[in-house]
């Protein structure tokens, strides 16, 4: 029987070249691809919108996010993707799918999605512009301000996009996208973003 | 045109899938012949103020009930169709 290895592996690891890409100079956008992280799908059952709620505050301390919104604690980010639905992002296992499946045994469906999708952060003077291009959402601080949340499209394809805690002064922007498209989107990305100058990195760490 | 989404806020039509008269409600089983073919194959071609199902797949991929009024484009209301959400149901 033959042997397989299987290696883990970003669905970005062709596309990204880590390095300076675009226009030379000081780079107007930074582009960071985190890597290894863990991600569940929360999904309420069918009348369990508080029970959920009640499990959830028990683990992370804090109320599930019910708009479109991403609250941070110390080691976890509940980001909002649609009607009674939000994601959990962590690392190490803290909050993975195995971890979560007690608390949320009699409340919600949990679907582990750490391998299906791309988290990319994206941040610069220029990203807001750079955005702009790919988004028809006001990401401007006064609409899009710390925390708030997005289900919406880029390019045609769907993302959960989310504002993290700034960046040298800077707004972070953070790109959930589906695995198999995840390519695509960089590409488009890049392109958008070349006349910026782009710095491309990958990092293990979570934002 | 855009889309007001009771859950997103206001977004682009590009994000959302028509689907069409969100008026015509499934028959009884055991219905007769003329009613299950007015369901699947008779719609009205209503000029003005009509109820639409719409479906927000480039978001939170709920599905909506939207009032439009086919003349202007004029969305008077948005709303979840129903079951979406279990918050909606039961709780």
């Amino acid at each position: 029987m033959a042997e397989f290895s299987w290696d883990v592996r970003s669905p970005l690891d062709r596309a990204l070249v880590a390095g300076q890409y675009g226009a030379q100079g000081d780079a107007g956008v930074s582009l960071t691809e985190i890597r290894n992280f863990d991600l569940v799908q929360v999904i309420v059952r069918r009348g369990k919108a508080a029970d959920t709620a009640q499990a959830a505050k028990a683990r992370f301390g804090v109320a599930t996010p019910e708009t479109p919104k991403a609250v941070q604690t110390t080691d976890a980010t509940l980001i909002w993707s649609g009607p009674d639905q939000f994601f959990v992002l962590s690392k190490d296992g803290k909050h993975g799918t195995e971890a979560l499946a007690q608390p949320f045994a009699s409340s919600a469906s949990l679907s582990d999605q750490s391998h299906a999708r791309v988290l990319i952060s994206i941040s610069g003077a220029r990203a807001r512009t750079m955005l702009a291009k790919l988004s028809s959402i006001d990401l401007h601080h006064d609409a899009f301000a710390l925390g708030a949340a997005a289900a919406t499209s880029m390019d045609h394809t769907s993302v959960t996009l989310w504002r993290g805690n700034d960046r040298d002064g800077l707004a972070v922007f953070n790109v959930l996208v589906f695995a198999t498209f995840a390519e695509s989107l960089w590409h488009t990305i890049l392109d958008s973003a070349a006349e910026y100058g782009v710095a491309i990195s990958h990092s293990e760490e979570l934002a | 045109m855009r889309i007001t989404c009771p859950f997103c806020g206001e977004r682009e039509l590009g994000e959302f899938t028509y689907l069409g008269d969100a008026k015509p409600v499934r028959p009884v089983a055991g219905a007769s012949e003329g009613e299950v073919f007015d369901y699947v194959y008779l719609r009205d071609n209503i000029a003005g103020v009509m109820s639409e199902n719409w479906y927000h797949g480039g978001g939170c991929r709920a599905w909506l009930k939207v009032t439009r009024n086919t003349l202007t484009h004029e969305i008077s209301a948005v709303e979840p169709a129903a079951g979406v959400g279990a918050a909606k149901v039961g709780a």
